[in-house]
């Protein structure tokens, strides 16, 4: 049996654990706005980002949508949540796994016109892994599971 | 039923006990990690997307993995030895703090090499990275503070308090991919159908991958906890005999 001043111990901590965690709970759901990454084109497009302000946007580089320049590395996309659409246009490298339908975090500022200027472009990747020979037969197949990482919900 | 448990806490029985394990655990450690090293580096098939790149995931999974389990060990000891005052406890407790910076250190460390070539960035303050940081920081302190503390008795009821708080962010890294917007990608489910993503040629390397990290974090703490033992009872009876040996 475990002896009464002992029990009182691990009441205690039991209770500043509880404490802690509830503390630590309420703070945690009150800041999440702030702990999201990025914002979605569908807050974008209700009028949550500022014009001017550094944000960073995240979405899918929409499929046909990117548009490079032939003597520059201008480059511009429509990242979509499949809801909404924001205009970005970047200049500069962009990182190995850019590509059509794949999730991107677009980091800048909404210009005039509604069109993002991104200072750099992070893409996303998700949490499949296969063989270029899985992918081919998924495609064949025409059950391309592997392409869903954005999550737009909020 | 408590005779085991008040075992498990004298320091000589462990340190007798430990010292018939480590030759076996080191041995399963060895082939695991042999194998597990030469298929997840050299014969995993290139991923689709990734290529190459993402054999990083072979370590940094793993490793990342048993970084989480450092809180939740030293808040258990730590509860044991508050409420049982049991000695090993707290050496479990002490010396699990350097060995967890160091493999949170290696998991931030392999996870930026693998978002370079992915991301197109080694950092991002997203909520994944950031907390994983804030777990470094706390293990950190909590090293900083047993050492601060002259007092054993209060460094061992501080550490313990401070790996409860560990535990939370544990927690939050832990679900940190799936609560909020993140850059990070969330778990895996891993699949027994090869014709499907994460299907047996992926996994099956990543289990021997784990078997052999955790094996080395086991050995790892196993041999600190020795060493702290040796050091706390140097003046008992069977440690100068053993000296004496």
């Amino acid at each position: 049996m475990m002896k009464p001043h002992r029990k009182k111990r691990l009441g205690i901590i039991l209770f500043i654990a509880t404490g802690l965690t509830i503390a630590i709970g309420l703070t945690l759901f009150a800041l999440s706005q702030n702990i999201d990454l990025f914002y979605t084109p569908t807050q974008v497009a209700a009028g949550e980002v500022t014009p001017g302000d550094k944000v960073r946007i995240g979405g899918m580089v929409k499929e046909g949508s990117v548009d490079s320049a032939q003597d520059s590395l201008l480059v511009s996309f429509a990242a979509t949540d499949y809801a909404h659409d924001v205009i970005v246009q970047y200049e500069g490298i962009l990182p190995d796994l850019f590509r059509e339908g794949q999730g991107v975090v677009v980091e800048g500022s909404l210009g005039a016109g509604g069109v993002f200027i991104a200072d750099r472009v992070l893409a996303k990747h998700d949490e499949n892994y296969m063989s270029v020979e899985v992918k081919k037969a998924l495609d064949q197949a025409g059950a391309s599971a592997a392409n869903h990482p954005l999550m737009p919900e909020s | 039923m408590w005779t085991w448990f008040h075992k498990l806490g004298s320091p000589k029985w462990f340190y007798d006990i430990s010292g018939r394990w480590l030759p076996w655990l080191v041995a399963c450690m060895a082939v695991c990690l042999v194998v597990g090293v030469i298929w997840s580096l050299l014969f995993v098939p290139q991923d689709y997307q990734q290529g190459l790149t993402n054999r990083i995931f072979y370590v940094h999974v793993p490793v990342a993995s048993i970084s989480l389990a450092f809180f939740p060990l030293m808040a258990i000891a730590g509860t044991v030895s508050l409420v049982w005052k049991m000695k090993l406890a707290d050496v479990v407790v002490k010396v699990a703090a350097p060995l967890g910076a160091w493999f949170t250190a290696l998991a931030l460390a392999s996870g930026s090499i693998w978002g370079i070539d992915t991301w197109g960035t080694f950092w991002v303050w997203d909520a994944r990275l950031t907390s994983l940081l804030l777990q470094f920081f706390l293990l950190i302190g909590m090293i900083s503070l047993r050492s601060a503390l002259e007092d054993t008795d209060a460094a061992a009821k501080a550490c313990a308090l401070l790996s409860i708080v560990g535990t939370i962010n544990m927690v939050v890294i832990k679900y940190s991919v799936l609560w909020w917007d993140v850059l990070h990608q969330p778990p895996t489910n891993f699949t027994v159908d090869n014709s499907q993503p994460n299907g047996p040629e992926i996994w099956i390397p990543l289990v021997i991958m784990f078997l052999g990290v955790y094996l080395f974090f086991v050995i790892s703490l196993i041999l600190s906890v020795r060493n702290e033992i040796l050091r706390r009872e140097r003046r008992a009876q069977w440690v100068s005999e053993l000296a004496a040996q």
